[in-house]
């Protein structure tokens, strides 16, 4: 599937595989960014890809037997897998001046589990493994056979802080399955919603960025104005993360004039005081030397890698999916797409610092333009085995869910593709040359989820 | 010579039981300029209550050096508060060393976490030693040079002397090389009790730890042992500090009511430099790990500017 930005078309490739000799040629030499793709369809559903250059097992790791293939049909979903002898590689080092430096799944602080191996010389990163997918959880195997009404609140529940994106990703390909159009007010809505979700998640980021370097008035102000607005969110839709205000056919939560006066009166608030933290981080000299020149994802990595979101505007990257498939109503307001060159930590923090600013002032658009109306409407009769696509900018960029409509009003078979999925193999290419203790800096700014790919 | 172990006994006491207080209000200053409440002043006393009651868990891979470590290190940081002046001046064992003792006491308990931490075979605890024993080499000497410049000009390497030529000079001893002494010992004491912006205290981050990587393996008991010598540990820098830099007030004689007196002003100096450090610890971010030796090399080039300042005199 390719996305051609500037016709605002979408390419669909399809191929049909022998039953009996279930290959197909790899295309991740010429195409780096399908590397996890075929690495994944290999795992999942058993199709080899023909010349590709990492046999390595991706989702399942290799203590799972090697011709079990959970997405098959004929795979129940309650069987049970025996252990095998794990197949487990990591790279090799020859030299002995290489130390290898074995980190997670368990970390100390709460966060999900990941495992880096580092080949470290002195303090410097050689390379780096990054062995995911620890906690997947068959959501996709999950929800076949489910009704897409309940399978909405599957989708909310892949990660937990970009639970609006995922639910607003599938309620439109579900949409787009029954071609219904949702009504105005709801797209304004949606809108609002979806940027208010990208303001708690950058300016916690932004606090978060700062624990990476011990700055501790950067991370307790963080902090303190993601609860703020946390808290927004719950006096408006009854929820801090934002779950269950989507309805499939429009919106479950709406805003009072109350209400409106409320975002405006916090965000008003937090913009002052965000604007303070700011001012402040961007002064401080040892936080400023810290994140400049660390961690270079450089553009042409981003590209092969077809990275999304965040890093890759940090990168020179400018892809933004609000702006290049807009959905919802961002083709009705006027937003910024803020692009950095440098493609370090620094550049990171500035992209989100610039967009939390442009979300602001695409929230104040909306409250003025919110049109009265209805918020929802009904969802026909799905033809079963149509599949659409919705799409998403999630704070941590673009996601993309697929679905195809089974029998009955159910889900047939689901693909989610979040941000996260796309950036993860960046984060190894920009870690290169930097020091181990610059790691978790490196790391924050990236800020990738491991529930997304966890799905 | 009874009165000398009384007071041995006295500073001993003192220096083990006051040791998590400090490192309360250094964390309570720390919430509160966060906006945080923290948690009560008490609670290192808590902490290490708790640690006692508990059992260790060691490593299959350990040997006896894990298990020996926690008593070494807590024996020689015990055993350098002998020789530091706190708010007597004739302290238990000052007839039997000086300063360069102490540095070469605290050298032992560093050099035994060190090598505790690569015992059981730890990725961080080998990261941590290798970070620590590289910057000690030059945060040691830095911590000499340093103490150094101010002990020139009373021309002796013992701390009571220092004290008592000080507070007997008035005004006097005021210099620009004082000064300057003041400003490269400032930084060692941030160094050398791990703060930011050398080392981060609170991280939970294991890849940029240093000291708190060292500590990894420990658990129970010994996690206690380990974590009230590096409290006690930071107490004493911070006596050293204040008796070369504020002394006055200290008691000389064995009067009760100046002990008792001495006593009180001194902890609030103490309670006055936690406070200090827990702002600069506030206000600056962790700098790169590579960055460090070039903090204590400007530390060692103030001292030595002071040094030589003082010899020009």
């Amino acid at each position: 599937m390719f996305s051609f930005d500037r016709f605002r078309h979408f390419l669909t490739v399809k191929t049909l595989i022998n039953p009996l000799d279930p290959t197909f040629p790899s295309v991740a030499v010429q195409l780096p960014a399908a590397n996890w793709y075929e690495r994944e369809v290999k795992d999942l559903l058993g199709l080899r890809p023909q010349g590709h250059p990492d046999p390595r097992p991706l989702v399942l790791h290799g203590d799972w037997p090697e011709d079990l293939h959970p997405l098959r049909k004929d795979f129940p979903l309650d069987q049970h897998a025996p252990r095998v002898q794990s197949r487990e590689a990591f790279m090799r080092y020859d030299s002995e001046d290489v130390t290898e430096i074995p980190v997670g799944p368990i970390h100390a602080g709460i966060i999900e589990p990941g495992h880096f191996r580092f080949g470290a010389v002195g303090d410097t990163i050689l390379h780096l493994d990054a062995r995911l997918f620890f906690t997947h959880r068959g959501l996709e195997k999950a929800s076949e056979g489910m009704p897409v009404q309940k399978a909405l609140f599957l989708a909310e529940r892949i990660c937990g802080v970009c639970a609006l994106s995922h639910s607003i990703a599938f309620a439109q390909a579900i949409e787009r399955a029954g071609n219904v159009t949702i009504p105005p007010r709801a797209d304004y809505l949606r809108t609002l919603f979806l940027e208010l979700e990208r303001l708690y998640n950058h300016i916690g980021d932004v606090g978060n960025i700062c624990a990476g370097f011990g700055f501790a008035v950067g991370i307790s102000q963080g902090a303190r104005l993601k609860e703020e607005l946390q808290q927004l969110n719950e006096r408006i839709t009854g929820h801090r993360y934002l779950r269950g205000v989507v309805s499939l056919g429009g919106m479950r939560a709406d805003v009072t004039e109350q209400e409106r006066e409320d975002i405006y009166q916090t965000l008003q608030y937090v913009k002052k005081e965000f604007k303070e933290l700011v001012d402040l981080l961007l002064t401080h000299d040892i936080a400023i030397n810290r994140m400049a020149t660390t961690g270079i994802l450089r553009l042409e990595h981003a590209n092969d890698l077809e990275v999304v979101g965040v890093a890759a505007r940090a990168s020179g990257r400018s892809v933004d999916i609000r702006r290049d498939q807009p959905y919802a109503a961002y083709d009705r307001v006027h937003f910024h797409v803020p692009v950095y060159k440098e493609g370090d930590v620094l550049a990171r923090i500035r992209v989100r610092i610039d967009e939390v600013f442009e979300s602001f002032s695409i929230i104040k658009q909306l409250l003025q333009q919110l049109l009265d109306g209805d918020i929802r409407t009904n969802i026909p009769n799905l033809t079963p085995y149509r599949s659409a696509m919705g799409w998403c900018e999630s704070p941590r960029g673009e996601t993309v869910h697929w679905v195809m409509i089974g029998p009955n009003q159910t889900v047939y078979r689901y693909r989610v593709r979040s941000a996260t999925y796309s950036n993860w193999p960046a984060v190894p290419l920009a870690v290169k040359g930097n020091i181990v203790p610059d790691f978790p800096l490196i790391n924050k700014s990236f800020e990738l989820c491991y529930a997304c790919c966890d799905r | 010579m009874g009165w000398i172990i009384f007071v041995a006994f006295l500073q001993t006491a003192t220096i083990i039981c006051i040791a998590p207080f400090i490192q309360g209000i250094i964390k309570k200053t720390k919430a509160r300029m966060q906006n945080r409440i923290g948690s009560s002043v008490l609670q290192p006393y808590y902490d290490l209550i708790k640690f006692m009651k508990k059992d260790a868990v060691l490593s299959l891979h350990s040997s006896w050096l894990s298990v020996a470590t926690p008593y070494i290190v807590f024996v020689s940081i015990v055993t350098a508060g002998l020789f530091i002046p706190t708010y007597i001046t004739n302290n238990g064992l000052s007839f039997m060393g000086d300063i360069i003792l102490v540095v070469y006491l605290f050298g032992i308990a560093r050099f035994f976490t060190a090598f505790s931490a690569l015992d059981a075979g730890g990725s961080f605890g080998g990261m941590g030693s290798s970070r620590e024993i590289a910057l000690s080499a030059i945060a040691e000497p830095a911590l000499l040079l340093a103490v150094f410049a101010v002990l020139l000009s009373s021309g002796t390497t013992k701390l009571p002397d220092l004290i008592a030529s000080l507070t007997s000079d008035g005004w006097s001893w005021f210099s620009p090389s004082y000064g300057l002494a003041f400003f490269a010992m400032l930084i060692v004491l941030i160094a050398e009790t791990g703060r930011i912006p050398v080392d981060n205290p609170d991280t939970h981050l294991e890849l940029t730890m240093v000291h708190e990587g060292m500590l990894l393996e420990y658990s129970g008991r010994y996690l206690g042992l380990m974590m009230w010598a590096a409290q006690m540990k930071q107490l004493l820098l911070l006596s050293l500090f204040i008796n070369l830099f504020f002394p006055w007030g200290i008691a000389a004689s064995g009067n009760v009511s100046q002990i008792v007196l001495s006593f009180l002003l001194y902890v609030a100096k103490l309670v006055a430099l936690g406070m200090l450090l827990a702002f600069i610890e506030t206000m600056y971010a962790k700098i790169r790990l590579f960055k460090v030796p070039k903090l204590l090399g400007s530390s060692m080039i103030l001292s030595l500017m002071a040094i030589l300042l003082r010899v020009f005199e």
